[in-house]
């Protein structure tokens, strides 16, 4: 019994060390960090307890940065949940030019965050670009879609939605194809429209793969900030800042180690929190056969 | 209470042909099964009349009225599945009244036919599991009590049985039958069992490569096969088809010595269907040479070879082959069936006991 204990544990090992290295100890030590003052050339680094949090809390900016991050998540996983549902049941039916909707549809997903930020910056271009091009035969013209802080987090949710339904939809396809047909014909018989039926059977059946894409949906919207750097650099005025890239701008640009270690553990509680909370509200509702 | 009337329905899979004229009619009131081998079209009969299939051509009447193009939903018919395709995410009764709700029957009413069938079926207790906790052959009944709380005259049935167990089977037959016959019901049961069809039906209508080969009632087609196929395809083990060869003194077992006439005529080209129970062990009988004996515990299946000919027989309770491997075997004359050899069809000419040769036809 003991040795088998002790073979246990040798197995495992390979992989908890590595884990340790790069994610347990980096937390531990950033979680560390964030509670000692920044060093300077005269006064070294010391400890200020909860300090670092206190001057994050008197910060308008982080404040302003966790709103942005909360309308940014409202904004994308919904919205690109449910596109991600509506195309896989488009595209799981036997239609002409199936593979290749399929491939248009995941397109998106394949480009690098760079590419498609590139691309979406072109259809955000004042006058020359996409956007304002077909608006202004219209009669509307000159909009600074990613240069007014009232359009920018809107012109941002609308590029993350196009990048992430796709991906989430090869889930959804996934999860229809293994669903028998008989239920829909047994449904059919019985008088049931394909509106009741997706209500009453197959988004219930389809609820685990929901919740597993809710919870990466979630998670990438904090995560995400790639396409901050090309597109906006967190402007104007911050209104399109998100966490990450102002932990970015804390630790790089403004050099604050403490204040970027603070905001890294507030993130890290903040994503703790969600994914806790996902899993206690939505277990309950999510059938496993 | 219900008609159902299938007029020369065909069907087409891009150009394979899986239905040929297909005219079938069933009485209100009746157990009509389907029976025949796998791939013969009987799903896809079903799947027409139930109209999850469209047919290529012909006309589907339920109750005199024409359905061929009409919605699933609107035929009045219920449906039990192979795989029962009950909702894993729903109760034991929200399975059962799924398709009340969707049609929105009174709550009261609701509740009424839910309890009737729960009882019915033996599932009362049992209404708050999910199906996955529930073993296969009360997931049948699930599926089956669907089926009967829905109240359509009209309910098919497409090899419900066939992932259950043996034991389980032949329970849930009797069930059936006693679910079909207290509520009235029309069914059409499809199966590639013949001893379900034997057991269960009304009447029997044996399809072939997607063609009434012969229908009526079980009896019948044990007893009167129109065809080799027929003949073959119901009773277990199979009725021996022995080709026959002329012989001076009358048609003689293919290899056999020429006088031993079996039968009066000719022998050339004709089968002699004989079932394996009708024929039994007799001093005076034909002599046959013993090749396997298969012992099923209330009888023994011996596989036996007369002349060229493989002929098998039932015999009752546990039969020890004799040392030197010979037996003498008889039948009574009325069982035998003669065929047609080259097109199988049943011959006309009723047979004749052969003249002179007590040895080759006992009575
Ligand atoms: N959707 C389809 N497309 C093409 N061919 C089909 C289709 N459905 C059935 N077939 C063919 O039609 C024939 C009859 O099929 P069907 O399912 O009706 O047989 P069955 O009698 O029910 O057989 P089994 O006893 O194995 O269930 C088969 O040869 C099958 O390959
Ligand atoms: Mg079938």
């Amino acid at each position: 019994m003991r040795k088998e204990w002790v073979t246990g544990y040798l197995l495992i090992l390979p992989a908890a060390v590595v884990l340790a290295a790069f994610t347990h100890v980096p937390i531990v030590r950033t979680v560390h960090d964030s509670l000692f003052s920044r060093a300077s050339a005269i006064r070294p680094s010391r400890f200020v307890g909860t300090g670092n949090f206190e001057t994050l809390a008197s910060d308008p900016v982080f404040w302003k940065v966790l709103g942005n991050n909360l309308a940014f998540a409202l904004g994308t996983v919904p919205v690109s949940i449910a596109l991600a549902l509506v195309m896989a049941l488009l595209v799981n039916r036997k239609i002409r030019g199936q593979g290749t909707l399929r491939l248009a549809y995941f397109l998106p997903t394949m480009l690098p965050m760079i590419a498609a930020a590139n691309l979406w910056l072109f259809f955000y271009t004042p006058d020359i670009g996409l956007l304002d091009q077909i608006l202004g035969a219209f009669g509307v013209s000159g909009t600074n879609w990613l240069g007014d802080p009232d359009t920018v987090m809107p012109c941002l949710i609308a590029m993350t939605v196009w990048k992430e339904a796709g991906f989430f939809m090869i889930f959804y396809l996934a999860a229809l194809q293994t669903q028998p047909p008989e239920l829909w014909e047994a449904a059919h018989l019985e008088g049931a429209s394909r509106w009741v039926y997706f209500r009453r059977v197959l988004f219930p059946m389809l609820m685990p793969t929901t919740m597993f894409v809710l919870i990466n949906a979630v998670l990438n919207a904090f995560k995400l900030v790639d396409h901050l750097f090309i597109m906006t650099k967190g402007g104007p005025n911050n209104a399109s800042n998100l966490l990450l890239y102002y932990i970015f701008e804390n630790a790089f640009a403004f050099n604050d180690m403490p204040a970027a270690a603070a905001l890294t553990t507030v993130l890290l509680a903040l994503l703790a929190l969600l994914a806790v909370s996902q899993f206690l509200f939505l277990d309950k509702r999510v059938h496993y056969r | 209470m219900s008609t159902l009337r299938l007029e020369g329905v065909e069907k087409h899979f891009g150009g394979v042909r899986v239905l040929e004229r297909l005219d079938i009619a069933v009485e209100s009131g009746e157990f009509l099964v389907l029976l025949g081998p796998s791939g013969c079209g009987k799903t896809t009969a079903l799947r027409i009349i139930s109209g999850l299939e469209e047919a290529s051509g012909g006309r589907v009447l339920i109750d005199g009225r024409d359905v061929t193009r009409a919605a699933p939903s609107a035929r009045g018919v219920s449906m039990v599945f192979q795989s029962y395709a009950l909702f894993p995410h729903l109760s034991v009764a929200e399975n059962i009244v799924f398709g009340l709700k969707v049609r929105r029957v009174a709550r009261a009413e609701r509740d009424r036919r839910l309890k009737r069938v729960a009882e019915m079926v033996g599932l009362a207790d049992l209404l708050d599991r999910k199906p996955a906790q529930l073993s296969g052959g009360q997931r049948q009944r699930i599926a089956l009590a669907r089926a009967a709380a829905a109240e359509h005259p009209l309910c098919l049935m497409d090899e419900p049985l066939s992932n259950l167990d043996a034991k389980l089977r032949q329970e849930m037959r009797a069930e059936i039958r006693a679910l079909q016959q207290s509520l009235g019901m029309t069914v059409v049961y499809v199966t590639h069992d013949q001893v379900e069809a034997m057991s269960m039906a009304d009447r029997v209508v044996l399809l072939r490569d997607g063609r009434v080969e012969q229908s009526g009632p079980p009896a019948e087609l044990y007893a009167r096969p129109e065809t080799t196929f027929v003949a073959q395809f119901i009773g277990v083990p199979p009725m021996n088809l022995v080709a026959l060869a002329d012989g001076p003194r009358g048609a003689v077992i293919s290899g056999c010595a020429p006088g031993a006439a079996v039968l009066d005529g000719p022998g050339e080209g004709v089968l002699m269907g004989l079932r394996p129970e009708h024929v039994s062990l007799s001093e005076t009988g034909i002599p046959a040479r013993i090749e396997a004996v298969d012992y099923h515990g209330a009888d023994t299946v011996v596989s036996t070879r007369i002349g060229d000919q493989r002929l098998q027989i039932r015999i009752a309770g546990h039969f020890v082959a004799p040392k030197d491997g010979e037996v003498r075997l008889a039948w009574p004359f009325e069982a035998v069936h003669l065929f047609e050899a080259e097109s199988g069809r049943r011959a006309d000419l009723p047979p004749k006991p052969a003249k002179g040769n007590p040895q080759c036809s006992v009575v």
